[in-house]
């Protein structure tokens, strides 16, 4: 059997780092390099048990960070409503284009409503529905005060 | 290192897509796979006292931010970065209310791991590898704070050494070769306890 492993190799070893081949050959067969990595080893496990010693209960703590996530989903809710502006413009923009359309545009026929070939009732119920839906993708969730909201609202 | 965290990491996917729409329940239960994780990072940075409420801070801060969770590292490295981040934070913030005299051995920002507080190895401790516990605790907090750093995130809180690259944003081979020192030099302090 060749030398056993210098400190270095054994400290690679407790590491879990990558050892030389020869190295990783003498481990394999050293029972007496396999036990100083292994105490080594033992000694943080210990430590790291002691900790968890000290964890918190984890349902306890899950519960408080799932009631501190209501007051942040209103400070999202609150933050979504930047993009309800653009979109009320686009209503308005339609509907603006749909009267100038009807101003100079007067239908030949005598239903004042058949040349209004945009459904304006449509368009409005649409534009609620995407203001009332909190989900519609591609909108930027931005507010720089967050943060402060947040630790206003619990621990710091 | 764990076999089954492509497993988790791929049913991560789904929950954060859910949790970006609002999905308190997808929130819940990503806290539940990884509250331990961010509760030990915390533990090693403020300390046992305060562990719990940046544990807390940090979960509802990646909630808040999820929007942000851009898949290129796993959602849990990107969820220990945050409870480095607000740990960082909350050092800073103790530091500004009561300032530290010594200065960082490393002089590069995370000098403020010194301040973590300690443990409670007791002096009563008899037994040989509580004895060794102890000087485990005392060669660790004369590393270099990022060894210490770095040790503690190995192996206390269980993160591979790609993992930890990532959420401190250093290149594996540093954290490698920051690794070996440590060990190298605990294994010094030890002597006969090791
Ligand atoms: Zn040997």
């Amino acid at each position: 059997m060749s030398m056993h492993l210098e400190e270095p190799e054994i400290s690679s070893a407790v590491a879990g780092l990558e050892l030389k081949p020869v190295a990783e050959e003498h481990l394999a067969a050293c029972l007496s390099c396999r036990q100083r990595v292994a105490s080594m080893r033992e000694l943080i496990d210990a430590q790291r048990l002691r900790f968890e010693a000290e964890a918190p209960d984890w349902e306890r703590q899950r519960q408080e960070v799932l009631l501190r996530l209501p007051s942040v989903l209103t400070a999202g809710l609150e933050r979504r409503r930047w993009w309800t502006r653009p979109l009320l413009a686009v209503a308005a923009v339609l509907v603006a284009a749909i009267g100038l359309k009807a101003l100079w545009m007067p239908p030949p026929s005598s239903d004042p409503m058949a040349g209004l070939e945009l459904p304006v009732e449509q368009i409005l119920a649409e534009v609620d529905a995407m203001l009332a839906d909190d989900s519609i993708p591609g909108f930027e969730l931005i507010d720089p005060g967050l943060d402060d909201a947040i630790f206003e609202n619990g621990a710091s | 290192m764990d076999p089954s965290r492509s497993d988790l990491s791929q049913g991560d996917d789904a929950l954060v897509m859910r949790a970006a729409n609002g999905d308190r329940e997808a929130f819940g239960e990503l806290t539940n796979r990884h509250q331990r994780r961010v509760w030990m990072v915390c533990r090693q940075y403020v300390g046992v006292d305060e562990a719990d409420a940046a544990a807390q801070d940090s979960l509802v801060k990646a909630f808040t931010r999820i929007g942000d969770f851009d898949r290129r590292a796993a959602f849990s490295t990107w969820l220990t970065r945050i409870a480095i981040n607000t740990c960082l934070d909350e050092l800073r913030r103790r530091r500004r209310a009561a300032p530290v005299v010594d200065e960082p051995e490393d002089g590069d920002g995370v000098g403020v791991l010194a301040q973590v507080p300690d443990g409670q190895a007791g002096p009563e401790a008899r037994s040989m590898q509580r004895q060794a516990v102890a000087s485990l605790e005392a060669g660790e907090k004369a590393l270099p704070p990022r060894q210490r750093e770095i040790f503690r995130l190995r192996f206390y809180a269980e993160m591979d050494l790609e993992e930890i690259a990532e959420a401190l944003e250093v290149h594996v081979g540093t954290v490698k070769t920051q690794l070996h020192r440590a060990v190298h030099r605990l294994r010094e302090e030890l002597g006969a306890y090791r």
